[in-house]
């Protein structure tokens, strides 16, 4: 390629002065300072920059910005890959480096092509018509096949090193967009007294104002509009954000945007600068300045590469003064392209203009054929040849409505610009049940109206001239601004001479006609980026897919990436034509966020790694850490599971500790237990109506054991509340259960006894508790120096002390869960570490081991103890885990009472809870494991009930389990089989749940 | 994102605040009269919900605000808020008037009633 | 005699040099829960009595006098800060003075950590976290609010216009602090006006 396709003049993006080296599939590439992937590219002489998704056909740059559907490329290295951008929008840097995706082993020599050879076998709905039998081959053939050949770019491998944040933010008026009419509703707003946030997924404000015609009092749009970006910045109530684009609009008008903040500039990388961040905004009033899009014309091969949108065309002369070719063809139905002609003519470039209209009117198209450029009246483009590139067209006579080439003729040429009209972006107009109508002069849709505050102003809604828009745009910023504030000021509108050129009508032209079989669409490519041609469209329409919804499944047509922008209208008009109905009678897809994709790290934001989840400390997490604690997460918690010795595995450990509470002496880090005050002159009869048993009759200075049902009558809860005072009790909840039972006791009271009155103040955190387990506990806790009488019948089982132990002060429990004699000891958290320390310290020459969550397991096990979500699931009674007793026949009413009568309550046949004993007493069977009613060779086998809880019992030196079993009391002694993973088959006997001190003496010892 | 004012402590906020509880205006039967309810009444209290599309009162609470539960008028297909009011207390007479369905049988029996 | 040591959740964790804000633990504050009814003017005047201040009726706000303040939480809960080592005196004095009402004062002074948000940018970090606008005006001195900071529950206490203090529950507290740290490090200045 020795063609200078970057001119010697011009370019208002590009700094010539700084020269910029970056990679493109390894290959050194050398632009300027502004210039982005696609024009560095395009100027070092390569056209091709990727293969299409299904045919692997070559395609090159198709679009200006955002709309980019052929030209994506893989930008970073490494942990830092970003697969997917659009080169279009990638500003290059000393040392970018990016791929081309969809290529396989290069671009230029891609195995996936032949895929196009057999193109007309591989129709819409192929997929779905091929791959669906035999049944085998789904996973282990087809999918790895079908995910081999598909797909885009490559996801990169191992974490992220850069950094992305949220940001939260509320402002009166969100423009979004920065073009024209952005840019003057934003001022106007501003004027009135808003706070104005603006963002435009551009690089550079101004939008397309460098592109288009016109004078504004002499001056031409884009010079117009730069002392206005100067005064829109230093507003104090002005916002800007540039490469930032709002990707999603929500209800009541919460608006995501994304900005690419380091994305383009290593420094600011390297000085800290999060890569992306995500804008999370609540506007009062969204301003819609989004512009429009070009549309492509469907004709034969019309992907090539090297045949890109007209504005695209005039956009890399314009501003970075790169050209296609040399020798151009204009292909368009509207008067917008002729600009393209001129400014190609004007750089030297010979280009000739094929229009399908019969007898346009416009300024321009006589201002063109004043230039003395060659326009093609009543023409179209029937052929394309070349294949990486365009060597010459085929220009063929129509009429609107000929469906043939009758004469054609062929004119060499190296690129092609078209133009099939604009489609406002009406995307973020519709993501939230904005509504839109057709509008017949755009032949596109525009919007309608919307239930949420916003407006959309300039080419966004349909208007295209000017004049027209700075007006609309002005007058949106007033009714905004008057809207969200209590004294908007009054902003006068400049007065403005406008001058801009008359346009002439556009006229629809969906197919251009090709000779012989090209003429049946199979080239006519509508979705570039799905390779979605105009005959896959017509063959959904003959197979029956009416719904517009459906020919888009079936089809994939406006499913990639890029979500149909270019595409979605092109095939509208084609299935109108192919059905005889109009594109409103048609109907659109669905418009979803985002409007373009963006990372997941911008999703996560700074909730990665640590802070990907909060992890919840004890006063005593520290050390916890220091001997060795194996974690167990227990909710957001981080509770010691085990605390290994050297040499000990996991096993050795748990028994260990197990045998130091039984023999000697343990403490256990409970801190996580809920912690509720509960005071007020109704306190114990609220909780006489939220535990199933009865709180009234407790004395203070006692402990009750509670059980708590939800409305269902199932269990929810449980733990032991003492009685403070006549009008003042401290609940304990299940660590798990402790912010939702706080906050069910507060609903009850708000909502249903609101005449109760009774305070609730959860205080989990305030304490921290231990719990000293052992025979020998008493012997610890009287080093302790207490203020209070340790005696067996000073200070019996389920009663508690409020004193001090030395300097501490403390609430002492004597509860248990090991069904050893057991104290709790409750002190302020910030002293708990202190205390934790001293309570190792006094126990230390008896041996006292800290012991973890699974020793209290095995030890409440042991003891027949249940665990809330261990023995229940939401769906188990009281009676059915052997706790009926506790469910008072006497209160009139307690939460779940009523329910305990419904008929699925009460049936015979319910789980019960029973003990188990393997035969084996070695096995241990596996946790939720279930027990068949009769062993067969395969399943489906009935299963009569399940395993609960399963431990090695260091206590009794075998296995021992609960389960919930149908009858299960009724079946005391019974042997059932459990049939395991592999055809295993395990027998238990049916025993007591209670396998350890079953008078339970040792509490009260 | 639903944009919520609390009609407690007046706090507006985002959706992640708040909390809902599901539809509003259930009578636990079990409060009044324990002894003479029903299988099918319970049932009903249990299960039986009012879900139209459009208009729908609902419970939310001011969850990591004041704390106080209190009751919503939303419509369910523009998603637009019509009232906030107190978790005890009716709709304000206009929006209550604009209920359709279940909802207007509702309210004409708790009309009566306060009469 | 057992001597009990003191220790915050942060206790181990110094102050980051690389942030844009100041970002530091407060230790030295005591705080009591207070519960009763607006409406009830019996309780109002007496914990008006001890106290030495009006508890807040306004919602987010707080009422000061010396050291002693009383944030506003909800129609019936306030909370009320003084020095640590008072902490356990003024809510004895609160519990006998409010015995006859309708009332609970729980000494909660180790239930939550306190964190400092002091600089210019201390609004923009907290806005980095919470979907509250602390650019609006009315959030002034004294302003009060419960809200949603990254993924939990926290009080945020204007002290002065950029110093804000940010309630958390203690065992969120390094939760809260390596967020916030990530938050305000130096280089993620949004720009926001």
């Amino acid at each position: 390629m020795t063609k200078p396709f970057r001119l010697t003049e011009g370019g208002n993006r590009i700094d010539r002065s700084k020269r910029i080296t970056f990679s493109f599939d390894g290959r050194d590439v050398t632009g300027f300072a502004g210039d982005t992937v696609a024009s560095a590219v395009l100027a070092s002489g390569q056209k091709l920059f990727g293969r299409s998704f299904k045919y692997h056909r070559p395609r090159g740059v198709v679009g200006l910005g955002s709309e980019e559907m052929n030209a994506l490329i893989g930008v970073g290295a490494d942990a830092q890959h970003e697969p997917n951008l659009r080169a279009t929008q990638v500003e290059v840097f000393q040392g970018l480096v990016c791929v081309s995706q969809n290529r396989w082993p290069s671009l230029r020599y891609d195995i996936g092509a032949t895929n196009s050879l057999v193109s007309r076998f591989l129709p819409a709905g192929f997929y779905y018509k091929t791959f669906k039998w035999p049944r085998a081959f789904w996973k282990h053939v087809y999918e790895p096949l079908i995910r081999r050949t598909a797909g885009l770019g490559k996801a990169a491998i191992g974490p992220d090193p850069d950094s992305y944040e949220h940001m939260h933010v509320h402002v009166d008026v969100l423009v979004i967009g920065g073009g024209l009419a952005g840019l003057v509703a934003a001022e106007t707003a501003a004027l009135a007294g808003a706070k104005v946030l603006l963002c435009d997924e551009n690089s550079e404000l101004g939008g397309i104002a460098d592109l288009t015609a016109g004078m504004i009092n002499g001056a031409c749009v884009a010079d117009w509009l730069a002392p206005l970006v100067v005064r829109l910045t230093d507003m104090p109530n002005v916002q800007l954000l540039k490469r930032t684009t709002a990707v999603g609009h929500f209800y009541h008008n919460y608006l995501m945007a994304h900005e690419r903040v380091a994305d383009h500039d290593p420094a600011l990388l390297a000085a800290g600068a999060p890569r992306q961040r995500v804008w999370k905004i609540r506007a009062k009033h969204v301003i819609l300045a989004t512009g429009a899009l070009e549309r492509p014309l469907a004709f034969a091969n019309n992907d090539r590469p090297n045949i890109m949108l007209a504005c695209a065309a005039r956009g890399l002369l314009t501003r970075y003064a790169v050209t296609p070719g040399m020798n151009g063809v204009v292909f368009t139905n509207n008067d917008d392209a002729y600009l393209t002609a001129f400014v190609l003519k004007k750089a030297g470039v010979n280009v000739q203009v094929v229009d399908s209209r019969a007898r346009p009117d416009g300024d321009l198209v006589n201002q063109a054929q004043a230039q003395g450029i060659v326009v093609s009246l009543s023409s179209v483009i029937s052929a394309v040849e070349g294949t990486s590139s365009v060597s010459a067209v085929k220009i063929a006579s129509y009429r609107k409505g000929q469906g043939r080439v009758i004469t054609e003729r062929k004119v060499l040429c190296d690129f092609i610009a078209m133009s099939g009209g604009w489609n406002p972006v009406l995307h973020i107009w519709a993501h939230n049940g904005g509504k839109i109508k057709f509008d017949e002069a755009l032949q596109s849709f525009r919007p309608d109206t919307h239930r949420d505050a916003i407006t959309a102003v300039g080419a966004a809604n349909g208007t295209m001239s000017v004049k027209d828009t700075i007006g609309e745009a002005h007058g949106a910023g007033e009714v905004a601004a008057k809207a969200v504030l209590k004294k908007a000021k009054a902003v006068k509108s400049a007065k403005l001479q406008v001058k801009e050129p008359k346009r002439g009508a556009l006229e629809a032209l969906w197919f251009a006609p090709a000779t012989g079989q090209a003429n049946e669409g199979g080239k006519h490519f509508i979705d570039f980026q799905n390779d979605v041609t105009v005959a896959d469209l017509e063959l959904a329409q003959r197979e029956g897919y009416e719904s517009v919804e459906h020919t888009k499944r079936y089809t994939t047509f406006g499913m990639a990436t890029d979500q149909g922008k270019t595409s979605n209208l092109n095939g509208l008009g084609i299935l109108a034509e192919a059905t005889g109905k109009t594109i409103p009678e048609i109907g659109t897809t669905t418009f979803r966020p985002p409007y373009t994709p963006y990372s997941f790290g911008a999703i996560a934001g700074a909730l990665t790694k640590e802070l990907f989840l909060p992890v919840r400390r004890t006063s005593v997490f520290e050390w916890h850490i220091e001997k060795g604690a194996v974690w167990e997460p227990v909710g957001q918690w981080r509770r010691a599971y085990t605390y290994p010795k050297a040499g000990e595995d996991k096993t050795q450990s748990i028994a260990r500790e197990v045998l130091a509470v039984r023999n000697s002496v343990g403490l256990l880090d409970a801190s996580t237990l809920g912690k509720i005050e509960i005071k007020g002159p109704d306190a114990a009869a609220f909780l006489d109506r939220v535990y199933t048993n009865t709180f009234s009759t407790l004395k203070v200075g006692k402990c009750r054991y509670g059980l708590m049902l939800n409305e269902l009558g199932f269990v929810m809860d449980d733990g032991v509340t003492a009685r403070l005072a006549d009008d003042h009790f401290v609940m304990h909840t299940t660590s798990g259960g402790a912010d939702r039972i706080a906050a069910w006791l507060e609903e009850w009271l708000q909502t249903e006894w609101t005449d109760y009155k009774v305070f609730v103040t959860p205080v989990t955190e305030q304490w921290a508790q231990f719990a000293l387990a052992g025979p020998k506990a008493r012997e610890v806790l009287a080093k302790m120096e207490p203020d209070f009488d340790l005696d067996n019948e000073a200070f019996p089982h389920m009663s508690f002390k409020l004193g001090k132990l030395g300097g501490f002060p403390v609430r002492v429990y004597r509860i248990s869960f090991s069904g050893e004699l057991s104290y709790e000891i409750a002190t302020p958290t910030g002293l708990g570490l202190s205390l934790w320390k001293a309570l190792i310290d006094a126990g230390a020459d008896i041996g006292i081991a800290p012991y973890g969550t699974e020793a209290l397991h095995i030890l409440r096990a042991e003891k027949g103890y249940i665990v809330v979500g261990d023995e229940t699931d939401g769906t188990t009674t009281a009676d059915d885990v052997g706790l009926g007793g506790m469910v008072s026949k006497k209160k009139a009413d307690f939460i779940g009472k009523r329910s305990l009568e419904q008929s699925e309550l009460t049936r015979r046949g319910r789980k019960q809870l029973v003990g188990l004993l393997t035969e084996e007493p070695n096995e241990v069977l596996p946790d939720g494991a279930h027990a068949v009613a009769a062993v067969h060779d395969k399943p489906p086998m009935k299963t009569i009930g399940h395993v609960t809880s399963s431990y090695l019992s260091p206590t009794l030196g075998r296995s021992i389990a609960m389960a919930l079993i149908e009858n299960g009391r009724a079946r005391m002694g019974e042997s059932i089989s459990f049939s395991l993973e592999g055809g295993k088959v395990v027998k238990a006997q049916i025993v007591d749940h209670v396998f350890y001190d079953k008078d339970g003496g040792r509490i009260h010892a | 994102m639903l944009l919520i004012t609390c009609p407690v402590c007046r706090a507006q906020g985002d959706e992640t605040d708040f909390h809902c509880g599901g539809q509003a205006h259930i009578a636990r039967p079990a409060t009044t009269n324990p002894e003479g309810i029903t299988d099918e009444e319970q049932s009903n209290y249990l299960f039986t919900r009012i879900n139209p599309k459009g208009l729908q009162f609902e419970r939310w609470r001011c969850d990591r605000g004041c704390g106080k539960w209190f009751n919503a008028a939303r419509d369910t297909m523009t998603m637009e808020f019509k009232a906030f009011y107190g978790a005890t207390e009716l709709p304000p007479a206009d929006v209550m008037k604009q209920a359709k369905g279940a909802w207007v049988d509702y309210f004409k029996s708790r009309m009566k009633t306060s009469k | 005699m057992l001597e009990p040591q003191h220790e915050s959740a942060l206790a181990h964790v110094g102050e980051p040099s690389d942030t844009y804000i100041s970002i530091r633990e407060i230790l030295t504050r005591g705080m009591i829960d207070l519960r009763g009814q607006t409406a009830d003017r019996k309780f109002m005047s007496v914990a008006k009595n001890v106290l030495g201040i009006d508890l807040p009726k306004q919602p987010r706000t707080s009422h000061s006098f010396g050291e002693v303040k009383a944030l506003w939480l909800s129609p019936d809960q306030w909370l009320i800060l003084c020095s640590h080592s008072k902490s356990a005196v003024l809510q004895a004095e609160l519990a006998s003075a409010l015995k006859e009402t309708h009332a609970l004062a729980v000494d909660v002074s180790d239930m939550r950590s306190i964190i400092r948000l002091e600089g210019e940018g201390a609004r923009e970090v907290l806005m980095k976290g919470g979907s509250l606008d602390f650019t609006d005006g009315a959030l002034a001195p004294g302003y009060v609010r419960r809200m949603r900071f990254a993924e939990i529950a926290a009080l945020v206490h204007i002290v002065e216009h950029n110093i804000i203090d940010l309630y958390v529950f203690r065992s969120y507290a390094q939760y809260a602090f390596d967020f916030l740290q990530k938050a305000a490090r130096n280089g993620t200045q949004t720009g926001i006006k």
